[in-house]
């Protein structure tokens, strides 16, 4: 199981816009965001490296985003979790 | 029970990002995220993948890594990892990660047509041996190599330099680092005389102006960019010029994109230095206080070798080039000459030969280089007009030239992996030194690296065919008596001819004067251009190779002998960042089956090979010819003699276990800990890495080089230190 954060930067105006557009996409859960300084943090999940590349790749590619880089992974501590979760969450489209 | 603990990790971890770059979280859920983590074990290591030496933190448990973050007290990168960072503990769990040395064999016996068969590693060090002497006895030290890294631990290149330069007497050790660095190096030494950046990261909040010239830095350097980016947004009048041979995503938040034709940036840097001149504004109180004026030869050819015996038939054309060149129009107009003049490549010998001139000449030098002129020669985007492409050049010069804006530019392989690329390296510094703007913060030329350490490892230990560590040379002869000093060798133990590069290393498989040869740490038959060429010469010649690596890589696949390599985190090291950051880490988790780390290997073969074998008289070709009084190198067993050694004694015994070494004993409380596999399996109760980086610390201290003490590298409070460093600071 693969699970990162991932520091989202985008200016305050357009935060709101960008939170929704986050929550719009699999595998992704918004945690916390700071309007004043335009920053959002997020948990992403996917089921391998390479589908959690492409995940960073498309936050980065959604409008308003200033930048987006990962800063916590969680490689799977030998309590095996199941891969799949409710309602597609997982991101898995690859 | 497994969507709970998932919904409890996802927010521990959210929780500790928010933490860790300053947004607000709860003392409860604090608390909570920390549950988490009650079992690991955390420790600092750095980031392995690429040159800016960002600083992070790995999580272990019962032997295997859970977790890597940033780390938050890293002054590099603040907290934060790009896409690079995500792989340091996933990199270590491939599904085909090689555990068992594999020797190419038909019959139970080594063949070169053989097929891959695990053996041990005894038998595989006796294969070693055995076509080692071989290849030494037939050819002497010229006759052996080993490719080289920039991805080396500090003391994994400083064994391996070691070994070849003190111990074989053989300069044939390049890394894969020339193919990145060569330019930026020269660029260095022709300009400063010493091979390292001036600036650091911290200029970036410093500056006004960050110009990219061929550095890509939003995908290649992504944590640089953000506190560009970050500094972009809170000093106003900060400005992003991007210069690209194509649009990439660095454009996305620059105020000036310009698209040029390649090779034509060494145009563009001309005109700027010439609009310098032209507007007054070079600024001649640092000029002449720091600045002379030099130029060198122009027919330098290609560096490719200058016959054609070995091209293969569809390069002849190119091949041709490296004797004769037939000037375009552009060309023709820089060098005041005729276009269609042919011509021969005369100074392809000594390309670095260079003089001094005189301010006239140099302003008469750059004079063709009018708006006009550059203007034509340099656009590259066929939708751009000329006069549009005319206004962004004004205002990039307009930039440089502002007295009051500060400026860095900054370039990585757009410049240095040129056709030109030491000239383009050394046109950057020139004009940031005509105005006065290097060295200071916020102003500077900035050469930035690619692999995590061609800076601390093979630049500054020196693992190429031409160094000693700490800058010097192999044919300075006080440079090699300050190392033959530190390293207690007999007089003239090192060899004074420069070795062959990596390049060469590759052209002396193909022509057979290299026959044995070893992989260290990088994939050079796949990364070394025109690897059709090396391949062939690795398959098809009479000669040896040995490939260490984690993974089957095409170097692997191609050689005769594969070691299975402890990677990053499962053996003792460090490195040294582009800006001269020195980071060390501890072993965090075993290396899997049989793999062993690279210093382990270098040593335990070590053992193998004794005075007797390499330090008699050995002949080495083109000695005379380079200028040496003779043309072979002396017997030292005498000298050896002398100071104690006797001709049974290993390499192993006098360049690596020796009493200085062993000092360092381990186990060592600043281990706090950690396990340390390559002490184990040597097993003689020595801090191998730690005496190595001491051993190796000898030859910068005092010379505006200094490392400091290995230990004060894991103080909780330090992460990394730039050297020189100074009473601890």
């Amino acid at each position: 199981m693969n699970l990162s954060s991932i520091l989202v930067y985008t200016s305050s105006k357009h935060l709101e816009d960008l939170q929704s557009s986050l929550c719009a996409l699999p595998g992704i859960e918004v945690h916390h965001q700071c309007h004043d300084t335009g920053r959002l943090i997020v948990i992403q999940e996917a089921v391998d490296e390479k589908t959690e590349m492409d995940g960073l790749r498309r936050i980065k590619d959604l409008p308003h985003v200033m930048a987006a880089e990962m800063f916590y992974h969680y490689v799977d501590d030998g309590n095996t979790l199941p891969a799949e979760s409710q309602n597609g969450e997982v991101l898995s489209w690859a | 029970m497994g969507i709970t603990r998932r919904t409890f990790i996802k927010a521990s971890m959210a929780t500790a990002t928010a933490a860790a770059v300053g947004l607000p979280v709860s003392q409860a859920a604090l608390a909570a995220a920390k549950t988490m983590e009650n079992d690991w074990r955390w420790d600092r290591g750095v980031c392995r993948f690429c040159g800016v030496g960002c600083g992070i933190q790995i999580a272990t448990k019962d032997g295997k890594i859970v977790a890597t973050k940033a780390d938050p007290d890293a002054p590099v990168n603040r907290g934060i990892n790009c896409i690079k960072g995500y792989f340091n503990g996933k990199i270590l769990y491939g599904k085909d990660r090689l555990t068992k040395p594999l020797l190419r064999m038909k019959d139970g016996k080594f063949s070169k047509q053989g097929d891959f068969v695990e053996v041990s590693w005894e038998r595989a060090f006796d294969e070693m041996e055995k076509q080692f002497r071989k290849a030494y006895s037939e050819l002497g030290p010229t006759g052996i190599g080993i490719f080289g890294s920039g991805q080396y631990t500090i003391q994994e290149g400083y064994a391996a330099m070691k070994l070849m330069k003190a111990g074989f007497r053989s300069n044939n050790i390049d890394p894969n680092a020339r193919h990145c660095m060569a330019s930026a190096v020269a660029g260095f030494i022709q300009t400063f005389g010493i091979d390292e950046p001036a600036g650091n990261y911290d200029d970036i909040e410093h500056t006004d102006t960050a110009i990219l010239w061929g550095a890509n830095m939003a995908e290649m350097h992504p944590i640089l960019w953000t506190r560009i980016v970050d500094r972009r947004s809170k000093h106003p009048n900060m400005r992003i010029v991007n210069l690209s041979t194509y649009s990439n995503m660095s454009s996305d938040m620059a105020d000036l994109e310009i698209i040029f034709r390649p090779s034509s940036d060494l145009a563009i840097q001309n005109f700027i230095a010439r609009e310098i001149i032209k507007r007054d504004a070079v600024n001649w109180d640092f000029v002449k206080k720091h600045c002379v004026f030099a130029t060198g030869p122009y027919d330098i050819g290609y560096g490719m070798r200058n016959n054609s015996d070995f091209a293969f038939k569809k390069e002849m054309d190119t091949q041709a080039e490296q004797r004769m060149h037939t000037l375009d129009k552009f060309e023709a107009i820089g060098q005041r000459r005729k276009p269609g003049t042919k011509v021969p490549q005369d100074a392809q010998a000594k390309p670095g030969a260079h003089w001094l001139i005189e301010f006239e000449e140099f302003k008469k030098g750059v004079e063709p280089y009018t708006l006009d002129f550059v203007a034509e020669l340099a656009k590259g985007d066929a939708d751009e007009s000329l006069d549009q492409f005319k206004a962004k050049l004004q205002e990039l010069a307009d930039l440089y030239v502002d007295a009051q804006r500060k400026v860095v530019s900054f370039w990585t392989m757009g410049f240095n992996q040129h056709q030109r690329g030491t000239w383009v390296n050394e046109q950057a510094y020139m004009n940031h030194l005509l105005l006065g703007k290097q060295a200071m913060p916020g102003n500077g030329a900035f050469s930035l690296t690619g692999q995590p350490s061609a800076c601390g490892t093979a630049r500054e230990v020196g693992t190429f065919s031409h160094r000693l560590p700490a800058d010097m040379v192999v044919f300075n002869p006080k440079h090699r008596k300050t190392s033959e000093d530190i390293w207690h060798l007999p007089k003239n133990t090192l060899n004074p001819k420069t070795g062959s590069h990596i390049t060469k290393i590759m052209r002396d498989l193909e022509d057979g004067s290299i026959k044995w040869a070893w992989v260290q740490v990088n994939n050079p038959f796949q990364a070394t251009a025109n690897a059709n060429h090396w391949i062939k010469a690795a398959r098809k010649m009479d000669n040896f190779i040995i490939t260490s690596d984690g993974y089957p890589s095409i170097s692997a696949k191609v050689s005769d002998l594969i070691l299975p390599s402890a990677m990053i985190f499962e053996k003792w090291g460090g490195y040294g960042n582009a800006e001269r950051r020195t980071q060390l880490w501890r072993e965090q988790v075993p290396p899997p089956g049989e793999a062993r780390s690279d210093v382990w290997q270098i040593l335990e073969f070590s053992k193998r090979i004794k005075l007797k074998d390499v330090w008699g008289e050995q002949k080495v070709p083109g000695l005379k010819a380079a200028g040496f009084t003779d043309g072979k190198m002396p017997n030292v067993l005498n000298g050896a003699r002398k100071m104690g050694y006797k001709s049974d004694d290993t390499l192993y015994d006098v360049l690596f276990a020796h009493e200085r070494n062993k000092k360092f004993a381990w186990p060592d409380p600043i281990a706090n800990g950690h396990d340390n596999h390559t002490v184990d399996l040597l097993g003689d109760g020595w801090f191998v890495e730690k005496a190595l980086f001491e051993e190796y610390a000898q030859f910068g201290r005092g010379h505006a080089h200094d490392l400091a003490d290995f230990n004060l590298y894991f103080h909780k409070d330090v992460r990394g230190l730039k050297w020189p460093v100074v009473n601890g600071k």
